[in-house]
């Protein structure tokens, strides 16, 4: 073995490379799998011919072709803003892969805040989507972006409240610690109250996506692409597809690290350790991002005020509820 | 099976918080997990049935220009220019014959809506229906297909299809015109030798009363006729073009074989007045009476009752039962309709001594409610 040693520095600047290669290669990957995956349910094929084998390459001949495309800034935008509001909502996204733990000693930088960390910044998005819908000088594109902003924030504090309860359990607010503190079985424990957890995690993770059922901000068929209906080419790229689907991964490895084990085998078997842990950690990730595509799939989208109402009038209430149970459970229980 | 059929719809209805949510997800999970058949055309081609309607090809030689086809075309897209020819005379002081050339047979395929009408109704089965569909063009005038294209067509066109059992067979008049012209064609075709002994044996009796299995044995006799002359059969079947009209022509010289042994029996029979041979015309039902049919409600019950012991869901259940409420009400007011002149049901049972006095006429109620307070 090669030894090499770097500073603390360097070691992090190499780290921020490998992220700037995996995220974009991953939503490569993750674009490939919501196509071919939506096409199976739907029973046909989904990308074909891309690449030879199965239309591997459709999603890198998608980003070409954008890359080519002309850029187009509306006359009447606000071209500051206008050019700005992609990087606002890719950044973040980016930022969320810094502190998830692939495997033990595996992670960018274990921040004690760790969580703190992914929610604060998981919310700097919604004013990347504001920056977009305003800007653009279009009705209909301020409409998506109104919509966009309210749903984001409404479904924050379902997600902020399930990572809390998380907290709670685990008893410290770093990724490591969670997911050194989760045992087999993952979800299931404490009986009901995990499962509610990780259910209401998923319904908020959906929510702060804009995946469908809430993808009303969208709403293709309505609205066009609501706040990004101005946007062409690479900007469109990143600010859109990009940030959707590295959004989406990033989620699902959130939704790991805090329900389902991280980097933890599935079962404590012993022969099963030898499996290192970062396939284990990307098996479960994969499973995480074939629920949420499947869910995607399956339902239509609620209305804008279906949307609010089920936010504030039930997971707000029932996150509040579960925060009550899961102190008692943490000073009482076992 | 604890609940009964009440509750059952009920559940049926309402099941339950997110169970329609999940449902639907584990649809897709089926279709995601199943073996995908999509055929990925133009690497693979689907297999098309023999009737699949692609373009239509020409014969040229049977074409007598008689113009139907493009008279009868829905959209005007057969283009046909013809001209007459004198020829001599057969015979010596015969008549010259004319003749109707085909100048120009053209079908515009731009405008072609694959109906089929032109194939239908071409007296002469020049027209065919080809499987071919892959002849689009860069350029619109290019669909205009011209009598060589349409000819060469022909090679693409399928040898026809088996018939049925029971299907008219071409040459031979339609199953309806056989039924109006009654039994005597029945009984000399069952009387004929040439019919199995089982099926006269049982012939004469049932046929007067039902006709329809009659005809059915008439097909089955003719068939049995094709059969007795196999070299009509394979005939048709192998050579692929032209021996279509050969073929028919064949089936009908050999049904017309296989009936003149008949005909003398035929005469022989037809001039005894058949006396059984009173062919119920049209099979009429007498009107159902009032009194046998039952009344809507019973009606839904029993269906229902039926339909959910025969393990229906519970959905089915209740639009069959329901359906069945209608027709019997339907039957109900027709029944009513139909006999004006019944009194109307009454409401006791006339044994009573003080309710048929004031029924004499048809007009009871008044005569009840006068009666009424005074009782």
């Amino acid at each position: 073995m090669i030894e090499i040693t770097l500073t603390a520095w360097q070691m992090l600047v190499v780290k921020l490379l490998i992220i700037l290669i995996i995220v974009p290669v991953g939503a490569l990957v993750g674009g490939y799998v919501l196509h071919k995956e939506m096409a199976h349910m739907q029973h046909r094929l989904g990308p074909m011919y891309a690449g030879g084998w199965h239309g591997w390459a459709q999603t890198l001949a998608d980003g070409i072709k954008f890359a080519y495309k002309e850029d187009i800034i509306p006359a009447s935008a606000d071209k500051r803003v206008f050019s700005l509001a992609p990087a606002v909502i890719f950044v973040p996204v980016l930022l969320l892969y810094l502190v998830i733990p692939i495997d033990r000693n595996l992670i960018v930088e274990d921040l004690d805040v760790g969580l703190f960390f992914l929610l604060a910044i998981g919310s700097v998005g919604s004013i990347g989507v504001l920056m977009a819908g305003w800007s653009s000088a279009n009705k209909y594109a301020l409409i998506g972006a109104l919509r966009s902003a309210g749903q984001l924030i409404a479904y924050e504090l379902p997600i902020v409240f399930s990572a809390a309860a998380i907290a709670m359990l685990a008893g410290t607010l770093s990724l490591v610690g969670i997911v050194e503190a989760q045992d087999w079985p993952f979800i299931l424990w404490p009986p009901g109250l995990g499962l509610a957890l990780f259910l209401l995690f998923l319904v908020g993770a959906m929510a702060e996506m804009a995946l469908p059922p809430f993808d009303m901000p969208v709403a293709e068929s309505e609205l066009i692409t609501g706040p990004f209906t101005e946007y062409t080419g690479m900007r469109f790229i990143f600010g859109f597809f990009f940030a959707e689907t590295a959004h989406m991964i990033a989620f699902a490895a959130i939704g790991t690290t805090l329900f389902l084990g991280g980097y933890k085998p599935i079962v404590p078997w012993g022969p099963l350790d030898v499996i290192p842990g970062v396939l284990w950690f990307f098996v479960k990730t994969s499973f995480m991002v074939f629920l949420l595509l499947w869910i995607r799939f399956s339902f239509p989208r609620l209305r804008e005020d279906q949307l609010q109402k089920f936010a504030w009038k039930v997971l707000i209430p029932l996150s509040l509820v579960l925060i009550l149970v899961t102190g008692a459970w943490v000073l009482y229980g076992p | 099976m604890a609940l009964d059929i009440d509750q059952r719809l009920e559940k049926a209805r309402r099941p339950g918080f997110g169970i329609g949510l999940l449902k639907g997800m584990a649809v897709l999970l089926k279709h995601f997990v199943k073996r995908n058949d999509v055929i990925q055309y133009p690497e693979v081609k689907q297999d098309l049935s023999p009737r699949t309607r692609g373009v239509i090809a020409l014969k040229e030689e049977n074409c007598t220009v008689c113009m139907l086809c493009a008279r009868e075309c829905p959209d005007w897209c057969i283009y046909i220019d013809s001209h007459k020819e004198t020829l001599p005379a057969k015979r010596e002081g015969g008549r010259p014959r004319k003749r109707n050339v085909l100048d120009r047979f053209a079908i515009d395929y731009a405008l072609c809506m694959y109906c089929g009408i032109c194939v239908e109704v071409c007296p002469y089965d020049a027209l065919f229906w080809s499987r071919e569909f892959e002849y689009a063009e860069y350029d619109i005038r290019q669909l205009t297909h011209e009598k060589e294209k349409l000819s060469d067509w022909m090679s693409t066109v399928l040898p026809p299809i088996e018939l049925e059992d029971g299907a008219d067979i071409p040459g031979q008049p339609t199953k309806a015109v056989t039924a109006e012209s009654a039994t005597p064609s029945v009984e000399t075709t069952a009387a004929s030798p040439a019919a199995s002994a089982p099926d006269t044996a049982t012939s004469p009796a049932p046929e007067t009363a039902k006709p329809a299995p009659g005809l059915a044995e008439e097909v089955k006799e003719q068939q049995m006729d094709s059969a007795a002359k196999p070299e009509a059969e394979p005939e048709v079947k192998r050579d692929p073009e032209g021996t279509v009209e050969e073929g028919t022509q064949a089936e009908v010289e050999a049904k017309t074989e296989a009936e003149t042994p008949s005909t003398p029996e035929s005469t022989a029979v037809t001039q005894t007045p058949s006396t059984p041979a009173e062919p119920a015309p049209a099979p009429t039902r007498p009107a159902p009476k009032l009194e046998d049919l039952e009344p809507a409600e019973d009606a839904y019950g029993r269906v229902l009752d039926e339909q959910t012991k025969a393990g229906s869901s519970p959905q089915v259940a209740e639009a069959r039962a329901k359906v069945a409420r209608v027709k019997a009400e339907r039957a109900l007011t027709q029944a009513r309709a139909a006999a004006p002149t019944d009194t109307a049901p009454t409401p006791e049972p006339s044994g009573t001594p003080e309710a048929t006095e004031p029924e004499q006429g048809s007009v009871a109620p008044p005569d009840e409610g006068t009666k009424g307070p005074n009782d």
